[in-house]
């Protein structure tokens, strides 16, 4: 049997690949012009220390300590808060403004912080302090003082002043 | 034929019984596929239809030079109806140089997946677009590190597919069978399928961006295939490794996942479960019910 396997006739009757001409000489073509060191690439040298992967290929990534306040608590609160706009602006709506100026100053609070919050994404998205450093530091700290601004801004003008409802209905009827 | 025929004239009768059996079992030679010269019968009915192909080249070997788009023009009545067949009638017959990863080219494996004229997907289920007036560019799979050509490195992707554990984990295994109910086993319709192809992972703006530290559509998606499955005893463990700001809640249900996914599957229908999943504690139902 091993005989019959080998003998050339057969093997030349398998497939007929005796000449092959589909590649049209690939013979070093993709040979290296110059020599570059395995670590290296455009004069940057590759280390430990700045390598762009931690560890070995056979490494899972690290895992972050277990937070649920940045976690689900986090997700379920941002979801309530949007969800909590919608009556609180109908209730607003409805109860005259100067007469309720508490529900007038709670619309603003939960818009506020839906506001903060989506602006915290943001900066998680595009500015973390992880890529960015300071600038990211800057924006947090830019972010949460606009916060408290906002949030003063809407005591003074919910309290001696007209009220954000009522601004929007004179907004509106203007 | 005739040679090997002449040949066994010469072999022992006992030879000869042997490989007579031999060659009723074996595959005729002719069923193998083999080069040819002639023109396919296609050739001399049809005109020519030649559309040109725009590939995205980079060479680690040079690596001072820019990557460039260069163009291929192929004769689509010469070639087959898939973007793999295209790329693979290129590096024959055209640009033995061009690199591109392919193993099955039946949407298995997930080795081609690529950007094919702006979409993520395997370029074996991709069929050319027949107008020849439009040129298609193809591209490595976006914002991700490039080894050569069409070949991106897919390193940290396994890495964090490596890092949720994607394997059954419980302490109290049955004697015998695991059994799952028929509800719990659909369940992981939809998720199982998956192939790790990454066109869904390179797809999403949060994993171009954060990377690093946001796992992708794809892996999170594997992550609650073994979080919903029943006979896991780690579920909460699994929750818990997700319960930061990066890993799973940089997800902005975009859903540039489930848009491009070349298997039809929903990454991020299964991110929403999970997210519901992880503030609630309700279980998803079956995702394909």
């Amino acid at each position: 049997m091993s005989f019959l396997r080998t003998a050339p006739a057969f093997r030349a009757g398998l497939g007929m690949r005796t000449i092959h001409t589909s590649r049209v000489a690939a013979v070093q073509a993709s040979k290296q012009v110059r020599a570059i060191a395995a670590d290296e690439t455009a004069g940057f040298k590759y280390t430990a220390e700045n390598a762009i992967l931690k560890g070995t290929v056979n490494d899972a990534v690290a895992v972050p300590t277990p937070n649920k306040a940045h976690g689900s608590y986090h997700w379920a609160f941002e979801r309530l808060v949007s969800a909590a706009i919608i009556p609180a602006t109908v209730a607003a709506a409805v109860a005259s403004p100067t007469a309720h100026p508490i529900m007038d100053g709670v619309l603003g609070v939960t818009i506020l912080i839906h506001s903060h919050i989506g602006f915290s994404a943001c900066i998680d998205d595009y500015v973390d302090e992880r890529k960015f450093g300071a600038l990211g530091t800057a924006c947090r700290w830019l972010l949460r003082v606009g916060t408290a601004g906002a949030l003063v801004g809407i005591y003074e003008f919910n309290t001696n002043d007209i009220g954000l409802t009522e601004l929007c209905e004179k907004v509106w009827k203007a | 034929m005739m040679r090997s025929t002449s040949a066994l004239r010469a072999l022992p009768r006992t030879a000869q019984l042997v490989n007579t059996a031999r060659a009723f079992s074996a595959s005729a030679s002719t069923s193998f596929a083999s080069p040819s010269d002639a023109p396919t019968p296609a050739a001399g009915s049809k005109p020519p239809a030649v559309k040109e192909f725009k590939i995205y080249r980079w060479n680690p070997d040079t690596p001072t030079e820019k990557p460039e788009l260069k163009s291929y023009k192929v004769d689509l009545n010469q070639c087959g109806p898939m973007m793999l067949d295209a790329l693979i009638k290129i590096k024959n017959e055209m640009d033995p140089t061009l690199t591109f990863r392919r193993s099955c080219r039946e949407g298995i494996c997930g080795s081609c997946a690529m950007n094919i004229d702006g979409v993520n997907t395997l370029a074996c289920l991709c069929r050319i677009e027949k107008d020849t007036a439009k040129t298609t560019k193809v591209y490595p799979l976006p914002h991700m590190y490039v080894v050569k050509d069409l070949v991106p490195d897919l390193t940290l992707f396994y890495k964090q597919y490596k890092s949720i554990e994607p394997y059954l984990k419980n302490d109290n295994p049955p004697e015998r069978e695991f059994y799952q109910s028929q509800e719990d086993r659909k369940k992981l319709d939809g998720m199982y399928e998956c192939i790790l192809c990454a066109c869904c992972s390179t797809s999403c703006p949060s994993y171009w961006w954060n990377q690093d530290q946001y796992l992708g559509p794809a892996v999170l998606m594997q992550a609650y295939r073994w979080i919903a499955d029943s006979r896991d005893g780690y579920t909460e463990d699994r929750k818990d490794r997700l319960q930061n700001n990066m890993s799973l809640y940089r997800c902005h249900t975009i859903m540039n996942c489930s848009r491009t996914c070349p298997k039809g599957l929903s990454p991020g229908r299964a991110i929403a479960e999970l997210k519901l999943e992880m503030a609630t504690g309700v279980k998803a139902k079956a995702m394909n019910p």
